[in-house]
């Protein structure tokens, strides 16, 4: 990164938080604070509800998940536009009628006070740990590839953001989110259009795009019902709609960004514009992660992503081995840009047995990171995160012009902001809403309520930066986002949608039916090794099927809820 | 609201969930489409 970078960057990540606090100059009562106003429109809306999902693990990891194993990620969105289509029809009506601040109100008024506390619980849990691997997930890539000490840029991103959030509340999340996300798309286009203009000139882009779909990368709807395949129409389509429900009908991340505008009508077309641009969106990303892979057949990549993990293990001992394992590869890589140039351009009787040599050529290199990996594990590098997350960052800072370095830079920084501050919104609020306000001080005034969510937000912020100085545990960022939801996700929407449909069942049923089908869950999750979308719907059915059965015996005496 | 003066807008919302899934299944066809041209 040279000067221009530097200014893009500082520029572009400064302007937004100071424009949105212009914006949101002047106190603002509990209602506009946790709320926002009713001058937020549908298409900030939907820009926030974008925003607050993608996160900067989608344009870190998903290009360089596509890298690795394709573009069949794709199918974990078929859920949603699904999803969101139940939650407008639904969800949306019952929290805008009942004017909640957080979705677990709704389950205090429906049934009782532990059943709001447990689900506002389960989603502090799950939130909370998800915020520090938000902030962390980026600082570490770009710490150790750009030489910034990790500590401070944690403690730079997340400070920026716990300043803004905890001053503006909702109403400033929505704003800055929308111009974040306006400068993620721009980015990321820009991105999209310098790969395909630095692909190799012999292939034709058709070409290029079936090598790589000959090479396993382009595999976008998988039919199979194998239940231990990652994704598929099936999971996709079940698992996530499952998935998708609980996150945007349950997660008060998402409730508090759609409840913000002043209309049910703009919640609604906010999400709705989110069900028809999510799978067009993440689609382009994963093919980015394909395209990048081309691009690395014809111009030599490094043997690992992890160059900083790499350059250690060389400087402690082990360059031999590592050399050894570099020659082989540039041997490797030689073969297989020649098989390629032979495949795109062979007779079709031969394109069979090009592929399959393609192919091997293409797992040889593979088992080569695989053994290079295993070196820096025995030289006590041990990389922590994924070598995928690496890709696109490295290709971004390798091959972009300057200037679009420091804006794909700042792209990762606003989806790290944006994300960040919508999580810290919303656990801020649920903390004070649902346990500070009813449990320590429950007739105190609005304006104390505002205090006290601004102290809890920060509060939230420190935590998540305590947890992103753990983070390092965690080895696949993308993935443990979605298996973190999908652990907990399961039995929070049970809860709502016993609320919705099963009209007899009371809060003491319900409640000790969530308990045993999150116990469940973890059960499933230590023993098995089952998809992880499928948590979503197991937690919730098990909810659905418990609570009925429990109100009929454990507390039949109870009487039922008239329902909302 | 009275249920008539509701109605027209539960009508245009259930027009618009349509359009949506509809949409929705457009993308998933040409994806599959573009999965069996690349394949």
């Amino acid at each position: 990164m040279n000067r221009l970078d530097y200014l893009v960057l500082i520029a572009t990540i400064l302007a937004i938080p100071l424009y949105g606090l212009w914006r949101t100059r002047g106190s603002a009562s509990l209602g506009q604070y946790l709320r926002g106003d009713a001058s937020i429109r549908w298409a900030t809306i939907g820009l926030s509800v974008l925003a607050t999902q993608a996160g900067p693990i989608t344009f870190l990891s998903m290009p360089g998940q596509a890298y690795e194993s394709g573009i069949g990620f794709i199918q974990n969105y078929f859920g949603q536009p699904l999803a969101l289509i139940a939650v407008c029809a639904v969800f949306v009506p019952i929290y805008q009628r009942l004017k909640v601040y957080t979705a677990y109100q709704y389950l205090g008024e429906r049934f009782d006070q532990k059943t709001q506390l447990l689900g506002a619980f389960l989603f502090l849990i799950q939130r909370g740990i998800a915020a520090g691997i938000t902030i962390y997930a980026p600082a570490i890539i770009l710490s150790a590839l750009l030489g910034w000490r990790l500590n401070l840029t944690i403690w730079l991103a997340g400070g920026l953001v716990i300043v803004y959030t905890v001053i503006g509340g909702t109403k400033i999340v929505s704003i800055t989110q929308r111009y974040q996300m306006i400068v993620i798309l721009i980015g990321m286009a820009i991105a999209f259009a310098v790969a395909v203009y630095r692909l190799s000139p012999d292939l034709s882009f058709g070409n290029t795009l079936s090598v790589a779909g000959k090479m396993g990368k382009l595999e976008a709807v998988n039919f199979s019902v194998d239940p231990h395949k990652r994704y598929t129409l099936w999971s996709g389509l079940i698992g996530g709609f499952f998935l998708a429900l609980s996150y945007f009908g349950a997660d008060q991340s998402q409730v508090q960004r759609y409840l913000a505008g002043g209309s049910l009508k703009e919640s609604r077309l906010g999400l709705l514009f989110n069900a028809g641009v999510k799978v067009p969106m993440q689609f382009f990303i994963l093919l980015l992660g394909a395209i990048v892979f081309m691009f690395y057949q014809f111009e030599k990549p490094p043997l690992y992503f992890n160059q900083p993990a790499f350059q250690r293990a060389m400087e402690s001992g082990y360059a031999p081995q590592l050399s050894q394992l570099q020659a082989e590869f540039d041997k490797l890589f030689a073969q297989k840009r020649e098989a390629i140039r032979a495949l795109s351009t062979a007779p079709s009787n031969e394109r069979d047995a090009l592929t399959n040599k393609v192919r091997d050529l293409d797992a040889e290199a593979r088992a080569l990171r695989d053994r290079t990996r295993t070196v820096l594990v025995q030289a006590g590098v041990d990389p922590k995160s994924k070598e995928s997350d690496y890709v696109f960052i490295t290709f971004i800072l390798q091959q972009m012009p300057h200037g679009i370095v420091g804006l794909l830079i700042a792209v990762i920084l606003c989806a790290t902001m944006s994300a960040m501050a919508a999580t810290l919104n919303a656990l801020g609020s649920t903390t004070a809403i649902d346990f500070y306000r009813p449990l320590i001080r429950p007739n105190a005034t609005d304006h104390h309520y505002v205090l006290a969510a601004q102290a809890l937000t920060a509060a939230w912020g420190l935590i998540a930066i305590g947890v992103a100085s753990f983070a390092s545990l965690v080895e696949n960022l993308l993935e443990a986002g979605n298996i973190l939801g999908s652990v907990f996700y399961g039995s929070l929407l049970g809860l709502f949608l016993t609320a919705f449909f099963i009209r007899r069942v009371t809060g003491s049923a319900v409640f000790f039916a969530a308990l045993c089908a999150q116990m469940l869950v973890f059960l499933l999750f230590a023993t098995t090794n089952i998809g992880y979308l499928w948590y979503n719907l197991i937690g919730c059915a098990a909810v659905l099927i418990l609570a009925p059965i429990l109100q009929a015996t454990l507390f039949r005496s109870a009487e039922a809820s008239a329902g909302v | 609201m009275s249920s008539r003066a509701a109605n027209p807008d539960a009508r245009s919302w259930r027009k618009a969930y349509g359009l949506t899934l509809s949409l929705f299944a457009v993308e998933v066809a040409l994806l599959y489409l573009f999965t069996l041209r690349f394949s």
